[in-house]
Formats: C-alpha cells, sequence, structure tokens
C-alpha cells in the first residue's frame, strides 16, 4: 500500500506539459504502481479538456477534407519502442517502464559510481549541474544523507528499500514531493540499500557542513 | 451559489456541444464519417490553434500543427474511449503531447498501459467515475467560472499561456508557493464540487 503521493501542484504541472523530460518519467513510474494518483490526473486533464472548449477559436485556413486527404497520403506511422524486445528479456523486476527504457542494463549491473562510503550513483543525464539532477542512487542500510532543503522541486521514487525523515516512510513505489522549503534528513531504514530515482528542478541546498563538502560529488 | 438563469443556458448549450462531439468522434472510429469529422474540426481545429498561439508559438507552426493533430483524430479515433474522457479531455491531451514533441524533440513520458507493473484500479472507489462524463465537464465549467480571481489568474497562466509555476510567480511577483497552493485550492473545490453532485 503506497502512503506518500504526487501533490495536486505537480499533477498539473504534468498535465499541461510543463515539466522536463526527467520529471515525467519519475511522475509516470509513480503513476504506473499507484492508482489513487492516476485517477486523480484525469480531472487536471479533464480540467484542460473544458479549458480547451472555452477558448476564443482563431481562424483555421486549412479545410477538413485536405486533413483527410493528407490523412490518406501518409503512411501510418506506427510508434517504434525499440527497447521492447530487450526489455522483456531483460532483469527489469520492480521498475516500471518509464525507467528500465532508460537503464543501458539490469540495475545490479549499472556501472554505479561511488560518491561517498555507502553511497553510489549513476546518472542519467548528461545536463549541466545548474539545469537540475536525474540519476539514481543507491545508499546502503543507516545511511544518513546531510539534511537539505530545495529550490523549486525534488522528486524522489523509490525503486527498492526504504528509508525514513519528518515526512515518514518511503517504501518502493512511493514518491516524495517536495518544495522549496521542506528541510529533511532521510535515513535508510531497510535492510538492503534503497535504490531511489531522483529529479530535481535545481541543485539541492544542504545546510550541514558535512552536506556542503558531500554536495559537489553527488550533484544533486 | 444557483447559477443564473442565463449561465444555466449556456451550460446546457455547452453539454449539447460536449454530446455532439462525442457522438463525432465514435462516427469517425465506427464509419470514417467525414461530416462528422467536419463538424468536430469546425468546433475544434480554431480552439486548438488558439491554444498552441497562446502558448507563444507563431501561426505557422500552430496552424500546421492543427493539421498533424487533426490528422490523428481522424487516425486515432478508435483509440477515443468515451467511457474515460470527454472529447474535448482527449483531444487537449493529444494537442498537449504534439506541442511538446514538437518542442522537445521527444515524447511526454506516461504510464504504458501494458507495463507488467501496472497496478491496476480496483481499489479506488472513485466518486467522479459514476458521474457520466458529459455531466463532469458542465460541472467543471460552471466551478472554473466560479473560483476566486486569483485561481482563475494562475489557472489561465499554467493552461492558455504554458507557463511553469515557477515563471507564474515571477510573472506575478508572488511566491511560487503561493501559486501552487492557489492551482491546491482551484483543484480542491472542482473534486469538491463532484461529490456534492454526487450526493445531491
Amino acid at each position: 500500500m503506497l502512503t506518500h503521493h504526487l501533490t495536486e501542484a505537480t499533477l498539473q504541472e504534468y498535465s499541461v506539459g510543463a515539466l522536463s523530460k526527467a520529471m515525467e518519467t519519475l511522475i509516470a513510474c509513480h503513476l504506473t504502481v499507484c492508482p489513487h494518483c492516476r485517477h486523480r490526473a484525469q480531472l487536471h486533464d479533464a480540467v484542460g479538456g473544458v479549458m480547451l472548449d472555452r477558448i476564443e477559436p482563431a481562424t483555421v485556413q486549412t479545410l477538413p477534407q485536405n486533413i483527410i486527404e493528407r490523412a490518406s497520403q501518409q503512411a501510418e506511422l506506427t510508434k517504434t519502442k525499440p527497447l521492447e524486445d530487450d526489455l522483456s528479456s531483460r532483469n527489469t523486476n520492480g521498475i516500471p517502464r518509464p525507467l528500465a527504457r532508460l537503464l543501458p542494463a539490469p540495475i545490479d549491473q549499472l556501472k554505479w559510481r561511488t560518491i561517498a562510503p555507502g553511497l553510489k550513483q549513476f546518472n542519467l543525464t548528461n545536463q549541466p549541474r545548474k539545469d537540475g539532477a536525474f540519476k539514481l542512487i543507491s545508499a546502503a542500510p543507516g545511511l544518513s544523507m546531510s539534511e537539505h532543503t530545495h529550490k523549486h522541486r525534488e522528486l524522489t521514487y523509490i525503486v527498492c528499500g526504504s528509508y525514513s525523515d519528518k515526512f515518514g516512510q518511503f517504501n518502493a513505489g512511493d514518491i516524495s514531493d517536495l518544495d522549496d522549503d521542506d528541510l529533511h534528513e532521510p535515513v535508510v531504514d531497510s535492510e538492503i540499500p534503497c535504490i531511489s530515482l531522483i529529479a530535481t528542478d535545481a541543485p539541492v541546498k544542504f545546510s550541514g557542513m558535512m552536506g556542503k563538502v558531500i554536495q559537489p560529488f553527488i550533484g544533486i | 451559489m444557483e447559477p443564473t438563469l442565463q449561465e444555466s443556458t449556456k451550460l446546457a448549450e455547452q453539454a449539447s456541444i460536449n454530446e455532439r462531439m462525442q457522438r463525432n468522434l465514435l462516427a469517425i472510429a465506427s464509419d470514417r464519417d467525414e461530416t462528422a469529422f467536419a463538424d468536430f474540426y469546425a468546433y475544434f481545429a480554431g480552439r486548438v490553434k488558439s491554444f498552441l498561439m497562446g502558448k507563444g508559438m507563431n501561426e505557422d507552426t500552430s496552424e500546421e500543427l492543427v493539421q498533424e493533430i487533426m490528422i490523428t483524430v481522424w487516425r486515432k479515433a478508435q483509440s477515443y474511449d468515451p467511457g474515460k474522457a470527454a472529447a474535448s479531455t482527449w483531444l487537449f491531451t493529444i494537442a498537449r503531447n504534439r506541442r511538446i514533441d514538437y518542442l522537445r524533440g521527444n515524447s511526454r513520458i506516461e504510464v504504458e498501459l501494458d507495463d507488467y507493473m501496472l497496478e491496476e484500479d480496483d481499489t479506488v472507489v472513485s466518486q467522479e467515475a459514476s458521474l457520466n462524463l458529459i455531466q463532469q465537464s458542465s460541472i467543471l465549467e460552471k466551478t472554473l467560472t466560479k473560483l476566486p480571481q486569483d485561481q482563475q489568474q494562475v489557472m489561465h497562466l499554467s493552461y492558455y499561456r504554458g507557463l511553469s509555476h515557477g515563471d507564474i510567480a515571477q510573472w506575478l511577483s508572488i511566491p511560487i508557493g503561493t501559486v501552487k497552493s492557489r492551482i491546491r485550492l482551484a483543484m480542491q473545490t472542482m473534486r469538491s464540487e463532484f461529490s456534492e453532485q454526487e450526493s445531491e
């Protein structure tokens, strides 16, 4: 049973299409395993439909017959899912497909980079750090992350294991949807390493001394 | 607050348009009905174009994207499920996704319905689900117009201007937390309107 969900604001930005691909991936992972949020998301799309109804129409040059002609001239485009065969043969156990598609190897065979004792990461983007992070983090049992806040938004999707902070315990499938001023200090409380997918809009701000030292290495 | 007679008439008109658009989609899907498509197009093409231009897209590109979106409508009408979404909702998601695709060069990331990890919706008893979708659109329409001005403003900037919450905050010179709470309040109002209608 999932206990931590997406906020209304995040669902709304996802619905209008104002989020990055990294954020979308994380949201789609949670929505895959959370019918509750999937259901909530539908209302946002329905509002989008009503907004479309209410808009003053612009003048369109093309006639509907031209659209039908064009449609019949073009070959039917089928959406390609290049990783499909690969995915079914691979061990993607417990990983929703939006994330599985991005992984070059099963999660235990990824080229993890150790960034501190008990802490490893696998980067999913090449974009500069100032534009936000998108990565998998693997944290050993008992590990405590330095207390930090975020500019704008940090989304964390728990792939396996669990951690706790002042907001409660986060298990596989849960999402942590934090805003600007939410200070938190997650501690891994599972017996296995806690692997989570993280996306931020902008770098997090660590408040402790240890955090300041560690931040350039973790890159979140 | 009860709607005025004029408002009620307008809502009834909109509900009948919604129903007609839904029938159009079903006729396109089952019979490749060109008259139904022409009616759907006449109502929605200009709206979709206006929607795209409002978000800063130039007229030529918007016109081109409208054509592509409408080609999708013609081809994919079979995938429209009247039990899941109003016609306008379905079209909104197509237009949104096509715009993202155009701007970013890659598709919006969504739930894949054949994902073996997909958790089925059997425990969620939805209040909204038992209301028909035509009714749902009318309630949303009515509720939107009754929202406080500051909530309508952020909804407008988000849906019609395509601004992120951060951009809206800058635009209005208010904290981003205020933008988010206005969005939250607006959505809470809409959800509670559903519950009320249900229990009546």
